[in-house]
């Protein structure tokens, strides 16, 4: 198991500096460009989960793409080990890198060849990245996904979809990643086999250190398997930190309204729909955000400011409320929370 | 600013009088004969009230969507309703012939069907399918129902000029709205929902259950809402059933259900899904297994006493008002 207390101070394994992607909208020679990620920056550190949130169109598998090389980045750097290996291997990923990186589907149903046995799936994958595949090679990975040896005999629509996503993670694991980016892995697996994928992802996490980028827009299963929690809109992070902390205490009005989204049964009564019609305006109208009343916002692009620490992760959001200069800011925070008043 | 449009879910309405709309008594739908036949729903048994929201949740393939198809009479072969009876309003919905059906249908009760924002038809514009329903059922002229779609898509927060769109032009979320409001436009009594927003992100899915909630308390209709998601149902519905393997194992209202799950089975659905605050739990979910002819699949999960229960899911029995469970008198809590 990895020393969690340790790991914030290495070189992250993985770190995303600047990232920015277009795409090109209309014909070929269209000079008009939808930018679908704006500057990000994201570390992913050794044996960590790092979730990923943010609703639909918001960039989520556009950065997974990027990181996982399928797609090349417009600007920005990706370091590996401290390594810009956009520098360093420009036409595509090198071999080891794809041995380094992996990336699992949503879709577990078009990811798996259906003429083909298990056994063929986990084989090549190791044989490609030159690893032997003999029959232990083969009954190791497929416990390690908590599958039963005589699976590696059947055929995909022999199995269940949760089964098909243990195989395609059995895939990926073949090469022996540090890095499995992993979009949206349960979204489309019935309820009831959910959480043994978000379970195998924390047994990975702890048992092999592997690293992993989860991405969802299920706040609460990210909450159940993230160290962190980043938080994605339109193409830029807004918030990231600590899940318990980022769920208990969200402080950009976008991560608050993707929470005040999440049914809750225990919340009293339906979320205060005043207030939702403000985070929403908020959230798509900055002239407008009812969280300021100076104007600022508009005018200026917010910066990361760093508002806590929990378990070693800072806690950050992007917003001007959190500049701690602004009077506007000091005033509708101590206003919005009680206990503000009395630190 | 925009005024916010939205009020809260409906879960929180006054609970409705307890007239049923629908009483549904001992259904049972096979699909397949020649004795090789399974069974989609057994002995299935519920109301729906004036005005009450009613939850069906359960695992896929549990037999949701069997139901609500038995219900609207839109079972295909090789499904049958082999036993118990439908009664709508007093009618005897089985009993109704083709005719009869035609006019039960859309006006009495209307569907969203599971995955139903995929089907729309692509080559016509969204007005000219919503206005469809009105000249067909309700044999009005092209100019009305022109206008009486406009009202429609207004009803669900989307802009009349939309009217003129076609599908693809549309979000997801969008498609589904409009789909929403089909189902509405001749003011049934009960609407069925399966799935209505699973394939939706949460943001928008809470925008039209909230919408949802608007148009139940605007139009006043029962609600049949079929999920898999637990706490969605809970936050929306009065009273929820929970199905396993067809059979319905628990039904209670939902905020009691929440509280206090009777049934291993509903146990185990809870446990599915992690929580948004306390600190982080380790969940189990549902356990892996099958169920066979001896054993209702959910030993991992029950009392030592099961002497006599073993062997299949028993009848629901009602344990305090209210409050139904699968459970034989044997089976102690
Ligand atoms: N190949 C492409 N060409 C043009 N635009 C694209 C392309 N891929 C993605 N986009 C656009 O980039 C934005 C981000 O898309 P992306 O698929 O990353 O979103 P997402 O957060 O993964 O959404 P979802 O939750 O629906 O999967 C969207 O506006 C999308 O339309
Ligand atoms: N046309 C059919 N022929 C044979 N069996 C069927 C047919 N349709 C459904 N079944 C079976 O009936 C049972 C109930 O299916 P149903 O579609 O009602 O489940 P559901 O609860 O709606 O599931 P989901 O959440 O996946 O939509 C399943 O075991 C299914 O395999
Ligand atoms: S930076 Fe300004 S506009 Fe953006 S969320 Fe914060 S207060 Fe609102
Ligand atoms: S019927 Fe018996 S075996 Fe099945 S869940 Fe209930 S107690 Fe367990
Ligand atoms: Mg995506
Ligand atoms: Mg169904």
């Amino acid at each position: 198991m990895t020393d969690r207390a340790t790991t914030t101070t290495r070189t992250p394994l993985m770190s995303v500096r600047g990232l920015t992607k277009d795409f090109r909208t209309g014909g070929l020679f269209s000079r008009d460009r939808h930018r679908a990620l704006n500057a990000v920056d994201l570390d992913i550190p050794h044996g960590r989960i790092v979730a990923l949130v943010g609703e639909s169109g918001s960039g989520k598998s556009t950065l997974a793409r990027c990181l996982a090389r399928l797609e090349q980045p417009t600007s920005g750097q990706l370091l590996l080990d401290g390594r810009d290996v956009l520098r360093t291997q420009r036409r595509g990923a090198s071999r080891a890198y794809r041995g380094t990186v992996q990336m699992v589907f949503q879709d577990p149903f078009g990811s798996l060849n259906p003429v083909h046995r298990v056994e063929h799936f986990l084989r090549r994958a190791l044989l490609v990245h030159g690893r032997p595949a003999g029959e232990d090679e083969l009954r190791e990975l497929i416990a390690t996904v908590g599958l039963s040896e005589d699976m590696l005999q059947s055929y995909p629509h022999e199995l269940s979809g949760g089964q098909r996503q243990r195989v395609a993670i059995a895939r990926a694991l073949a090469v022996d990643p540090r890095l499995v980016l992993a979009d949206e892995p349960t979204s489309m697996l019935d309820v009831s086999v959910r959480i043994g994928i978000l379970n195998l992802m924390r047994r990975l996490r702890d048992e092999h250190g592997i690293s992993m980028l989860y991405i969802t827009h299920d706040l609460a299963s990210a909450r159940y398997v993230a160290d962190t929690t980043q938080v994605l809109f339109a193409g830029e992070l807004v918030e990231g930190g600590d899940s318990l902390a980022l769920m208990d205490r969200p402080a950009h009005p976008y991560t608050r309204l993707l929470l005040s989204a999440v049914p809750d049964p225990e919340r009293e009564s339906g979320y205060d729909p005043v207030e939702r019609a403000a985070l929403r305006a908020a959230v798509l109208t900055p002239e407008s955000c009812p969280y300021e009343d100076e104007g600022t916002c508009s005018r200026t692009e917010p910066v990361r400011h760093v508002i806590g620490e929990d378990e070693g992760q800072p806690h950050w959001v992007r917003c001007h409320l959190y500049a701690p200069a602004t009077p506007t800011a000091r005033r509708v925070l101590t206003a919005a929370t009680p206990e503000a008043e009395n630190a | 600013m925009t005024t916010p449009s939205q009020s809260p879910v409906p879960a929180r309405t006054p609970a409705p009088a307890r007239v049923p709309v629908l009483d549904v008594r001992n259904l049972r739908v096979e699909y397949g004969g020649d004795g090789r036949a399974v069974v989609g729903a057994d002995d299935v048994s519920f109301t729906i009230g004036a005005g009450e929201v009613f939850g069906l949740a359960g695992e896929s393939g549990c037999g949701k969507s069997t139901v609500a198809n038995a219900l609207m009479r839109l079972l295909k072969p090789p499904a049958r309703i082999t036993a118990g009876t439908v009664t709508f309003k007093g009618c005897d919905v089985l009993a109704m012939d083709p005719r009869e059906l035609r006019a039960f249908r859309w006006r009495e009760i209307a569907m969203v069907f599971q995955s139903a924002m995929n089907s729309l038809n692509p080559v016509l514009t969204i007005g000219e399918q919503i206005g469809d329903i009105f000249t067909t059922h309700e044999r009005m002229r092209k100019r009305q129902a022109r206008a009486r779609s406009g009202e429609l898509l207004e009803l669900v927060g989307i802009d009349p000029a939309r009217l003129k769109s076609y599908p693809h032009q549309l979000s997801g979320g969008m498609r589904q709205r409009v789909v929403i409001a089909m189902a509405v436009a001749l003011k049934p009594a009960l609407l069925i929902m399966d799935e209505p927003t699973t394939a939706l992100d949460v943001v928008v899915q809470q925008e039209i259950m909230a919408q949802i909630g608007d148009l139940q308390r605007e139009l006043g209709f029962s609600v049949l809402f079929i999920t898999h998601d637990m706490s969605l149902m809970v936050e929306l519905s009065h009273r929820m059933g929970v199905m396993y393997g067809g059979r319905l194992v628990e039904l209670a209202p939902a905020k009691e259900l929440f509280a206090d799950p009777l049934h291993p089975y509903t146990q185990a659905l809870m446990n599915a899904f992690p929580p948004l605050t306390g600190p982080r739990v380790h969940l189990t979910g549902l356990a892996d297994l099958p169920r066979t002819g001896t054993s209702c699949g959910f030993h991992a999960h029950c009392p030592d006493d099961r002497s006599d229960c073993s062997m299949n899911i028993p009848d629901l029995r009602e344990v305090a008002a209210g409050r139904f469970v699968a459970r034989t008198s044997g089976g102690a809590r």
